[in-house]
This record gives structure tokens, sequence and C-alpha cells, in this order.
């Protein structure tokens, strides 16, 4: 099989980008680095680097000596640009962003030839220019293609339906900074661009521009005394520099806001705006689209002008058309297409996506050309040079910055290296590879820290070396022994199993200090000066434990006393857990209920056993065992039951001794306690834990099969999908020994049965008459009277949607603990 | 180069995290009567249980390494840049010990040494 091109290139004057053709379908890669589908086509040279893209463009305006951009349109030409770093031609500055854009080619593979777009306006020597940058850039072979005619093409690809023979249309495309509009038509079953016309600075950005000067400035202006506003933010020394820069985000903003509303909001109130006078300006402005548009009209009427002007020299008329293609970002502008769809009376069509068309169109013809090998004359080096590395950096340090030295035997010259980190937030750029490079790598603070390291050729094809990882560890990771050895939870009270539920606060192994935050509910409500209270019980040890067999590291506990006005259910408490280095543990809790904060810190060297609350927990544990015996004998269970009798005759005799102790003991003995009462409760959980995962399997099994029919039997193709895509991921839970996520994903199976059955008008006028069973325990009779008559009519008009409400609105009226006992024993009273 | 597949995070998280920053640097510059700053901290807890955080770069040098900020230069000078404003945070996805920027931070950057002459200028 003959291999194909594939890749198109769309080689813009302000942006480029690359696709891929593959299997019918076109992919737009996205820049790794910060994910935009687009690269500025700006080159910097500063410091010795090669930057290119969004890196260089921040560069452009203030460092032009050391800036390339807008080359595109000297392409051809002798001209030079004089930069700090040497002198650059437009081919070789062209070179390196097509070597940036292979960079974006996730899959890794070689791009060894591309089809490159073009403008129509190119002559021959242009076009010559073009593929000689492909050329330098590495590709072996480069076919050039006309934009309008790669815009016609994604077109064509997307609307295959749609007949363009004996056809001509208009392609307009309005980019960032530059405007073109060409004439395209099939000339003997061949796209042909017949005539063109363009203006080179004009495009989204002069909008941007246009909307702060005419519209924002006066209206700042109108509300402050300014002398010369404008011209105070366009001067690099001026006052209100920084707010031109600002403004113009703004109006960006603003812009791509109105194509889909009527008006936008500038909001500026993160900046405090004050007029020379110190007088702080109302900082809120509102841009209608027919503001925006009246400052836009002119510049738009200019390039319907252009299309006039394409019109009469081919003699055509509008209506010879058979529609206008629209292109580039200006194309979202609603004004733009009902201006020129206006004035050409002629329809416009935008439904390719105009920022992409270009490079879409270029992979279409891409893919159905086949790739030479050897068509260009340039080979590529590989790595035939015999390089070896050898590299000296700090794996751990408490820097937040690291230097990264290599040395290198073997042949360096005309190679490149380039490390960036792989977060995203560092990228060296291209540098000319030495016998001796060092980098100056930064760091983020307690963080393991990857950067890829990479050598290049001049194509900017790898060359492997067998070194392409760094990986630095800053901060705490250096020091031995400042992980946590366990995970640290907090205790809650599980309502529903009458028991309490550890949530994880802090992961086993990770780094100390550690800081987190989280808020729970109070479960049940303390009233001031009552001795009810809630307690916040930290432990260490696996969360996936009972609470019982962790190890407590402290206590906060807050009585009806302390607090100034009742705490009322169901209100937040916000608590912040920290660790220190030294394993001390800070507990803060804050009322919203009451607006009081409550603190205590808890010494890693200090243990805290409370006594009652030891005494507590042996009382529960005892019942624990009694229930679990009595279940093990009653399955037939008999080892279990043996091993449990042991352990409940341990666990009885520390009764007595717990009961013996003094609230206010000072010897060590309520620590062997705990100490015993926790290896008990140990024991118990890993002889019951088998048990409640093989109840969580069964439970899971039945209502995977319960669900399976009514899925289906009734589901939608929404619930079918969604069915199959928790039992294709069942593997995993089913394995798991965590009882909890197998409930999790049971849970998830019975949320799409409650949906299908919410459907059926069966299951509504059964859930309808047991509401009705339970009128008698309602909290307003008067209302569950009416709502009872109002449901009845909707059974008898078959109105299940309403009947849905009606049930929704009766079962609020059930009193809420109805389905909670209140015999419910509070543990620690957060929920 | 470069191969680390992209973390795909949902338009409408970044857009509430980016609403979230704009609210706490109002009560921060307006003031926070009603302290609203705790109902802020909770959100960004509970978007950091999503392995979502944002971090404001206010004040950080910038150089053109950095690939974690879009950056306009305002006043005079290239280098010894700071970010002087932040029209939007870094956002990163994942924990403390290793975590990935998921939107780049738009900020403004002056040069440090241009803010220097500014203020020796004033004392004269």
């Amino acid at each position: 099989m003959s291999k194909m091109i594939n890749f198109g290139i769309d080689l813009g004057t302000t942006n480029s980008l690359i696709a891929k053709f593959e299997k019918g379908q076109v992919e737009v890669f996205k820049n790794p680095n910060g994910f935009k589908e687009s690269l500025p086509s700006v080159v910097a040279f500063r410091n010795d680097r090669i930057l290119v893209g969004d890196q260089a463009r921040t560069y452009a305006e203030k460092d032009p000596k050391g800036v390339a951009s807008r080359f595109k349109r000297k392409m051809g030409t002798t001209e030079t640009i004089k930069l700090t770093g040497g002198s650059k031609t437009p081919v070789e500055l062209s070179a390196f962003v097509l070597k940036e854009l292979k960079n974006f080619v996730h899959s890794g593979e070689r791009v060894e030839s591309a089809v490159i777009t073009i403008p129509a306006s190119f002559d021959t020597v242009q076009s010559n220019a073009t593929k000689e940058a492909g050329l330098a850039a590495g590709f072996k072979q480069v076919l050039l293609l006309q934009e309008p005619i790669a815009a016609s093409l994604a077109y064509a690809n997307k609307e295959k339906g749609i007949d363009l023979r004996n056809s001509q249309w208009m392609v307009y495309d309005l980019g960032g900074g530059t405007f073109d509009v060409a004439l395209v038509k099939i000339v003997e079953g061949e796209l042909t661009v017949v005539d063109h016309e363009g203006d080179n600075y004009l495009g989204g950005s002069d909008f941007d521009a246009a909307l702060v000067e005419k519209l924002i400035v006066p209206e700042i202006c109108r509300r402050g005394k300014f002398t010369d506003l404008l011209a105070q933010m366009k001067s690099e020394k001026g006052k209100y520099n920084k707010l031109w820069y600002r403004l113009l985000h703004a109006a960006e903003a603003a812009k791509i806001e109105l194509s889909t509303k009527t008006s936008a909001e500038i909001d500026l109130g993160m900046v405090s705006l004050e007029d020379e006078e110190g007088a702080s300006i109302d900082s809120l402005l509102t841009v209608t689209r027919s503001e925006f548009e009246d400052v836009v009209k002119p510049a738009i009427d200019g390039t319907v002008e252009m299309m006039r002007k394409i019109l009469t020299r081919n003699s055509l008329r509008p209506e010879d058309l058979k529609f206008i293609l629209m292109v580039g970002g200006g194309a979202y502008i609603p004004f733009v297409r009902k201006r020129v769809e206006e004035v050409m009376g002629i329809s416009v069509n935008t439904s390719i996506d105009p920022t992409n068309a270009i490079a879409v169109g270029a992979a279409y013809f891409a893919g159905t050309k086949e790739f030479k090998e050897g068509a260009g004359k340039t080979a590529v080096p590989k790595n035939n040079r015999q390089l070896k590395i050898r590299t000296a950096y700090n794996r751990n340090t408490q820097e937040t910055e690291e230097t990264f030295t290599a040395k290198l035997e073997g042949d360096v010259s005309g190679l490149f290296y380039r490390i960036h980190s792989d977060d995203g937030s560092f990228d060296s750029g291209l540098n000319a590879l030495l016998p001796r490079i060092s980098e100056d790598l930064p760091l983020r603070e307690g963080a393991f820290n990857l950067f890829t390291f990479g050598i290049f050729d001049g194509g900017n094809n790898p060359v492997d070396v067998g070194f392409n990882s760094i990986q630095i560890a800053q901060g705490r990771y250096s020091v031995a022994g400042q992980m946590l050895p366990e995970d640290i939870c907090l205790v809650l009270d599980d309502v529903a199993n009458k028991d309490t539920r550890l949530q994880r606060l802090f992961a086993k192994n990770g780094v100390l200090p550690a800081k987190g935050k989280t808020s729970v509910q109070v479960a049940k409500t303390i009233i001031k000066g009552s001795d009810g209270e809630i307690s916040i019980m930290v432990v260490e040890g696996p969360s996936e434990r009972h609470s019982s067999t962790n190890k407590p590291i402290g206590i906060l506990l807050i009585t009806g006393s302390q607090i100034n006005r009742d705490l009322i259910r169901g209100t937040d408490v916000d608590l912040t857990i920290e660790v220190s280095e030294s394993r001390d543990v800070t507990i803060s809790a804050y009322l919203n209920g009451t607006g009081q904060e409550f603190s205590q810190v808890f010494k890693g060297t200090d243990r805290h056993v409370d006594a009652r609350m030891l005494a507590s927990d042996v009382l529960s544990l005892e019942s624990t065992i009694q229930d679990e015996i009595q279940e093990a004998s009653s399955n037939g269970n008999h080892d279990s039951a043996q091993g449990l009798e042991r352990l409940l005759s341990q666990v009885q005799g520390l009764i007595s001794e717990v009961g013996s102790l003094a609230q206010d003991d000072v010897t060590d003995d309520r620590f062997k306690l705990e100490d015993r009462k926790r290896k008990i409760a140990q024991d118990v959980f890993e002889l019951t834990a088998s048990k409640r995962v093989d109840a969580a399997k069964v439970a899971y099994a039945e209502a995977k099969e319960a669900v399976g029919a009514l899925v289906s039997e009734s589901g939608n193709d929404r619930e079918r999908h969604l069915y199959r895509e928790i039992v294709a991921r069942e593997q995993t839970i089913i394995n798991s020994t965590n009882p909890e996520r197998i409930e999790t994903f049971t849970g998830e199976l019975e949320r799409v049965r409650w949906n299908i059955l919410m459907r059926m008008p069966d299951f509504l006028v059964e859930m309808f008459e047991h509401l009705i069973r339970n009128r008698a325990s309602m909290n307003d009779q008067v209302q569950a009277k009416q709502l009872i008559e109002v449901g009845r009519n909707h059974i008898s008009n078959q109105a299940w949607d309403d009947l849905k409400q009606v049930n929704g609105r009766l079962w609020d009226l059930m009193p809420s603990d109805a389905r909670e006992s209140d015999d419910m024993r509070s543990y620690t009273g957060i929920v | 180069m470069a191969q680390i597949p992209a973390i795909e995070v949902p338009k409408w998280a970044l857009t509430l995290l980016n609403n979230l920053f704009e609210v706490e640097r109002k009560l921060d510059l307006h003031g926070d009567p009603g302290n609203a700053s705790r109902n802020v901290e909770k959100m960004k807890n509970t978007f950091a249980e999503q392995m979502l955080f944002y971090e404001d770069p206010m004040g950080e040098p910038f150089k053109e390494t950095r690939t974690d900020l879009e950056a306009t230069i305002t006043g005079a000078g290239t280098d010894n840049l700071v970010v002087v404003e932040v029209i939007k945070p870094v956002i990163r996805h994942g924990e403390m010990a290793f975590s990935r920027v998921v939107q780049k931070g738009i900020v403004l950057v002056q040069s440090k040494d241009a803010n220097q002459g500014k203020q020796e200028e004033s004392v004269e």
C-alpha cells in the first residue's frame, strides 16, 4: 500500500495549525503547551534561546529586536530580518514555526511530508520560498495548496451531499490580523482561484482596539476626571499603561460574548479604577451589540468593497455566486455575516469551523496525495554520531531552582536541546547543543517535578541518546521520616447503619506538614447550656477500616455549655486539620450556626484517650461482637463464631477494668486499655470483613440482575448505555475488598433503576397509594388532602409527569425523621 | 517530545473557578463585611476535592521560559519582569505532589527595573 502525506499545515501570518487525515477523519492537533489548536507564528531569540509561539508573542511588541512576527508577508523577498541573534530570512523563520508544529503531533510519529497552505496572492517566488521553508524544517516532501481552495475542500468534505459542479463562490477569510477574499471556481473539474483581494492589516485584534478607543475609554472619561486618558494608556510611561492592556483583554472577551448575546458587561471590579483626582470610578460597563457594530462597520464595509471589486473585474453579479464561505475568527461575529449577506444579497455559509478550516482542508488534500520517498533533497540525519550524554543534577532539593548540567561526547554540531516540564509550566525553547550544557530548572515547592529532555537535529527530529527524563523532588521529600505512616481520618456518624464511618483527611505516605479542610454537619440539635455535645475525633489507621480499630489522635469536644446559641441539626461545621512535621495535630472547628471557633492542638508525642469515650467504645464493641456471633452461628459459620466468642470474653474483661478507671486517672492505664480495645476491634474487623464484602457483592449481583431486566424492558438508549458502562467496570469493583466501594457501585445501578421506575405509570400509582396510606403522619393535612385529590385527577387523565410532581410534594410532607429512628445513638454528633 | 495526553477539564468548571477567583479578589479589594471569604474557601476546597485548584501568580517573576502564563508586557523594558496584574489565574489539575496546568494564567507583567525607575522619579 502506498503511503499518503496525510499532514496538512495552515502556515498563517498570525497563527499556524497542523492537522492529520486518518481513516476518513481529520484531527487538528493541539499545542501540548496550553492546549490551543493554534500556534502564534512568532519566533523570538532571547538569551540564546529560540522560542516559538505564545512565549515569543509576549515579547513581540516590547522587544522587536529579538522577536520576529508577520514574516509570512515577506516570504520570497531578499529582505532579511535583523535580530539580536543575527539576521534571519523569512524562510528560516517560517521553518522554525513548521518545526514547532511537529511537536503538536501527540502520537509521536514523524512528520515526513506535509501539505502547506499559501495565500491566493502568493506568486511563484513566494510559493517556492514556502516550499523551501518546509524542506528546511525537515520535511522530505512539501506540497502547496492555496488557502481558499483548502477552505473549500473542508466545506466539500463536510457537506458531502452538495453539488459544486458548474458553480463559483467566494471564500471570505477574516483572521486575527489579516483579511483575504477569493473567487473560487471549478474549471475543468479542478478547483481554481480566479481572483482575489486582501488587506494585510485588518483583523480581529483591530476590532478589540477600536472597541477600547471608541467606546470604553469615552465612557470611563465620562465617569471621572481625566485629561488625556487614551494617550496616558497608550504611552509606555503613561500612568494608565496597564489599563490599556487590561482593557484590550476585556474588549476581546466582550467581542466574543457579543457573538451570542446582545450585550456584554465589562467588569473591572478586580482593579481599583481611580481618576486623576483619586476618585474611584464605577467599574461596570455595558457594551451593546449595536454599539459594537457601529464601531466595526467601516472596516466590514471595506471588506465588502473588495468583494465588489472582484465581481466587477470578472463581470459577475452577486447572484452568480452560489454562496460566500466564511472562515477565520471574524466569521463568529454575527454582524460580519449579516452585513456581508445584506450588501451582497446572497447567503453566507459558516457551516465549517472557521478557525481550523484551512488546516482541515489541507489535511483532506494530504490524505489523497501519495508520499514519495526521496522527493526532497535534504536527508534526515540519524543518530550515527555516537552521541553520549552524562548528566548531573540533584534529585532531591530544598531549593526552588535546580541547575541541570550535562556533558556530551560526540559530534554536537547543528543539534539542539530542549527541556520542558511535564506539568506545562516551563519550556526552555530550543538551545544550541554544546559539549557542556546547563539549564536552571524552576521547581514547584513540595512537589515531584518531572521534565522531559530531548535532543533534536536541524529538522526538529528527535535524536535518541538514551536519556529523556529529569525527576527532581522539591522540599520535604528529600528528608526521610516525614511522611505519614498511616491514613489520618475523621470519625463520622453513619446514620443508616447506626455506626460510625471514617472519612480520610490525609492519605498514607502524604507529605508533612499537611493541612486539610472539610465541612461536616451537626447530626443532632445541641441546646445551649445542655450537656449535649459533638466530638470531632481524628484517628490514625487505614481509612477502609472501622474507627475502633484505628489509633485515636485527638478529640475536640464541643458541649452545649460552650455555645452561645442553639446548634441546629444540619448546620455546617467547618473543620481545619493541620498536621505539622513533628506530627502535632491541630483541630479547629468553626460553627456556622453560632459563629464560634474552637481549636485544640494535640502533640504528636502525647496520646489522648478519654476515659468516658473509651468506656462507651468498649460497650459498643461488646454488643457488636454479640451481634456478629449470633449472625455467624445462624449462618453455620462456626469457625468465626468460635473466634468471636474468644474476643467477647476478652472484651468483657475489659469492660470491668475500664469501669474502674477514674475520669482523671493519671496513670498510663487508659492507654494500655485503649491499646487492648483496639487490638480486639482489629481482630473483629478481620474476622468479619469478608462477611461484609460478601454481603455487598450479593447486593450488587442482585441489583445488576434486577436493573438489567428493567433496562432491557423499559430503559431508553441513555440508560442502556449507562448500564452497560457500569457493568463494564465491575471487574475492578468485584476484586475490591472494600465493601463501601462495592456499595457505591450498587448505588449507581440503583439510580438507573430509579430513573426508569419514575417514568412508569404503575410504579407512580403504587407510590402514590403508599403515600396515601401514610397520610396520617404528614405535616400538613390540608395540603395533603388537596394534593391527593389532584393526584387522583392526574391518574384518571393519565398525566404521569404531573403525578410524579404530586408524589414529590407529598413526599416532602412526610416528617423528615420518619425514616430515621429517634433512638439512633449518636457517637460523634456529626455526619 | 511532549507526548503527554492533555487533560480535558470541562469549560464550565474553568468558568466557575475564574469567577471564584474574581470574587476572591473583589472581596480583598472592597472588603468583606459579611465574611463571604469563608464561602469562597469552601468552594475552593470542593474544587480541590475534584483535583482542581487555582494559583494567583501576582508578584511572581516572569521570563520567557515560563509557559503557565500568557503575559502581556506593560511599561518599558523586557528584563526582570514581574507579574503586576492578574486577569485570570493559573488553573491546575492534580494534587500538591503532582499537578498539571490546565489553564494558563492571563497576566500583565512589568519590568522591575522600570518600576524602580518610576519610584525614584517620584521620590525626586
